[in-house]
């Protein structure tokens, strides 16, 4: 038996899948710019095979962008958080940069790499990278000083300092960068693929869009969207288990 | 006549201040017999914390010589000598006993050996109940035995201790020093210990020295002789309260 | 701060010494990578042609009108939620799912709806610049010290008077914050719109470029909205700097 809250949420997708589907058929709104439930769902089950390879090229691409991003990201962030003068340094040159429409790039990447799958995976990095870098940099260089004295006091190689309290210490950090970074991977690799690609769930709704397959474009952005969804889901699951320490740091002794 | 446990001769420490040169300890000279608690007083940026860091092994100094063991120090030698600072330093998602584990972990001692071994001094703390207990979930004074229970987890023969219990109230603060007289009891290690608190070194200690202003040097090096085990109501007797005068007014004058 | 000027130079010098020497020495195929003397030769020629500059105004006027309509729609719309409370918490999860979920995959569907024109650009600007408005306005609302209210009350000031001489200086900082960020959403979105399907603008132009491989040309409008996009958030970040340092100085008075 379900909770009561579960039923009332049921109850009202459903109810506004079937008030979304009136409006379309009703012609309230044009069947060309809101695809109807039925039409995104006979989209699924006409191209379903199309959709589902391009959804594996778009996974694909976003976890190898994910961990290439993830890795770099971290890695230059705990360098460069361990020297104060370092981080000083590059700390407002990696904010600044963070203004610059990263989009402008790809056309290059394009230039440079094509349009398969690698300048896609090469975008995502580039766009996760910086808030990862800079959100791990603040958790190293926010560690108090207290810690590497104890460290250095029990005989902890350096090995072990940065692997044992360096880096649990700097992990809420870390890991908030991780959100935001992996998000923007996540973004960055479909709309480069809407933008000019081979192949992927970008490249689908774009190509349906030319057609006025409305069906299939919107069957397409829910694909990426479950996408970013399931991301930003396990990111916040991950930031809760460490989020916990963020309460714990501060009245530790 | 063993080696002293700790021999200081001579010792001098500068350190730079933006262009200006600081001397923070000046011809310091004493020595320590193993198994004795010792506690340093002095004036606020006496150099008490500085010199302990030299013992320690984290810094060096500038003149002179300081041998642990009859041997000079350079480097910490955490299987020798552990250290309990101010602030507990406890990693926070570790457990208690985790924490007390985590020295002999970084060595690789097998996880039985550690854990039996880290019990029994969760014990000797007082603190079995808590071992796996958060150090968000302790109180201050709990934490600080967690840290003097890690302080033993290497089995050293050397504690140094840097005003452990200065951030405690002053209630948990005596009975820290009660309970801590009662683990040095049981364990006889050495204590180099540091305070502020005149009380708290007389009530504690084998042998007081007292630190001049910067640059530090020995003013004067006081036994005390109140029998052990040390109870409480020692504190306000008068010849406690002779030895107290004398210290405070050795410091004042140097202050002047 | 001499850290920060370092880091800055030390960049500057290593990517455009390093990007000029590359090129000049040919250690990357000069297709590939021209030297930055001859990219900014053609970017001064560039600046120099009225239909270059009419594409930049196209974007530029894209841009600015969008960020007029969408910044006191934001304003106002954070405001209000501050204000009534209970209208904040209906929205709030609203919002936020919005802010969660990557706007540029609407982008096909805008155009469905509105077009390729000017409109659909602006409007695409609009919605990304607002809602991290909303959240900023918001949160600035939110954040006035309750003991500033009181202490005002006390004084008998009038209500125009709490809002101009209390309320507005205390949340300005919050609200600037929140305008720059909307502006580097505003100029993401437009970019974004032109590159994808547009007959205007520079990232109509710079996609066309990635598109004939014609890298020179690429660089020099990269170079070009970068130093401008950069200049545009340093100008800004500068505002809220000299805001909020004026704040805390007659906030402590």
């Amino acid at each position: 038996m379900m909770r009561p809250r579960a039923i009332k949420v049921l109850i009202i997708a459903a109810a506004s899948l079937a008030a979304w589907e009136a409006v379309v058929r009703l012609g309230l709104v044009s069947q060309i710019i809101l695809a109807a439930p039925s039409a995104i769902v006979a989209a699924a089950a006409t191209d379903g095979r199309v959709f589902l390879t391009a959804f594996a090229t778009t996974v694909i691409e976003i976890v190898a962008a994910i961990l290439i991003a993830w890795t770099l990201g971290i890695i230059v962030g705990v360098v460069a958080g361990s020297s104060n003068m370092l981080a000083a340094a590059t700390a407002p040159v990696l904010s600044s940069i963070f203004a610059i429409p990263l989009i402008i790039v790809y056309p290059l990447l394009m230039a440079w790499l094509g349009i398969g799958p690698l300048s896609k995976v090469v975008f995502g990095v580039l766009s996760g990278f910086f808030p990862i870098a800079l959100n791990t940099m603040d958790g190293v260089r926010a560690i108090e000083r207290r810690y590497l004295v104890f460290a250095r006091s029990i005989g902890a190689t350096t090995l072990q300092t940065y692997a044992r309290i360096i880096f649990p210490l700097a992990l809420p950090s870390m890991v908030s960068g991780l959100r935001v970074g992996t998000g923007l991977v996540v973004i960055g690799v479909i709309v480069t693929e809407m933008l000019a690609s081979l192949g992927g769930v970008g490249f689908l709704i774009s190509y349906h869009r030319t057609l006025f397959n409305t069906g299939h474009v919107y069957f397409g952005m829910v694909l990426a969207l479950m996408m970013a969804v399931a991301v930003n889901v396990g990111l916040t699951w991950l930031d809760r288990r460490v989020g916990r320490w963020r309460i714990l740091e501060r009245t530790d002794g | 006549m063993s080696t002293p446990i700790i021999e200081v001769s001579k010792l001098g420490k500068d350190f730079r201040a933006g262009h200006a040169l600081v001397h923070a300890l000046s011809d310091v000279s004493f020595a320590v017999t193993e198994g004795q608690f010792v506690t340093l007083v002095g004036p606020s940026g006496c150099g008490k914390s500085t010199l302990l860091q030299i013992l320690a092994g984290l810094i060096g100094p500038t003149r002179g010589e300081v041998r642990i063991d009859g041997k000079r120090i350079s480097a910490p030698i955490p299987e020798k000598i552990s250290m309990v600072f101010q602030d507990p330093t406890l990693l926070p998602w570790k457990t208690a006993l985790a924490n007390v584990e985590f020295p002999l972990d970084l060595r690789g001692v097998a996880r039985p050996t550690r854990r039996e071994r880290c019990s029994a001094l969760l014990e000797l703390v007082g603190l079995r109940e808590f071992a796996e207990h958060y150090p968000h979930e302790l109180s201050g004074g709990m934490r600080q035995r967690v840290a003097i229970a890690r302080g033993l987890a290497q089995d050293p023969r050397l504690i140094l201790m840097d005003e452990p219990f200065a951030a405690l109230d002053e209630q948990t603060r005596t009975r820290m020093g009660h309970d801590l007289l009662d683990i040095w009891e049981k364990t006889r290690k050495t204590v180099f210990f540091i305070t502020h608190s005149l009380t708290e070194a007389i009530y504690l200690s084998d042998v007081v020295m007292v630190m001049s202003p910067r640059p530090g040097r020995i003013l004067e090096t006081i036994a005390i002789d109140f029998p052990r085990p040390r109870e409480l109501d020692v504190i306000g007797s008068e010849a406690f309260g002779r030895v107290r005068n004398r210290i405070w007014h050795l410091i004042a004058e140097a202050e002047a | 701060m001499g850290a920060a000027l370092a880091g800055y130079l030390t960049f500057a010098v290593v990517l455009f010494g390093g990007w000029e020497l590359v090129g000049r020495l040919r250690l990357v195929d000069p297709d590939l990578l021209p030297p930055l003397s001859e990219v900014s030769a053609l970017l001064w020629r560039f600046l120099q042609d009225p239909r270059f500059i009419a594409d930049l105004g196209v974007t530029a006027s894209e841009v600015a009108v969008a960020f007029a309509i969408a910044a006191p729609l934001a304003i106002s719309t954070g405001f209000l939620l501050g204000e009534r409370l209970h209208l904040a918490e209906a929205f709030n999860p609203v919002v936020h799912f919005i802010l969660a979920i990557p706007q540029s995959i609407f982008l096909p569907v805008f155009i469905l709806a509105f077009g390729i024109g000017f409109l659909e650009k602006v409007l695409f600007g609009i919605t990304h610049a607002y809602f991290v408005i909303v959240v900023n306005s918001f949160a600035a609302v939110r954040s006035i010290p309750p003991p500033l209210v009181s202490a005002a009350r006390v004084f008998g000031a009038t209500r125009t008077q709490i809002y101009t001489r209390i309320y507005l200086p205390a949340m300005l900082p919050l609200i600037l914050t929140g305008l720059r960020l909307g502006m580097i959403f505003c100029i993401i979105g437009v970019l974004l719109a032109e590159m994808y399907a547009s007959r205007r603008g520079i990232g109509r132009l710079i996609f066309t470029w990635g598109e004939s491989y014609q890298v020179p040309e690429l660089l020099a409008g990269i170079l070009l909205i970068s130093v401008l996009t950069v200049a545009v958030n340093e100008t800004m970040r500068l505002a809220e700097l000299r805001v909020s340092r004026f704040y805390t100085r007659t906030a402590a008075a």
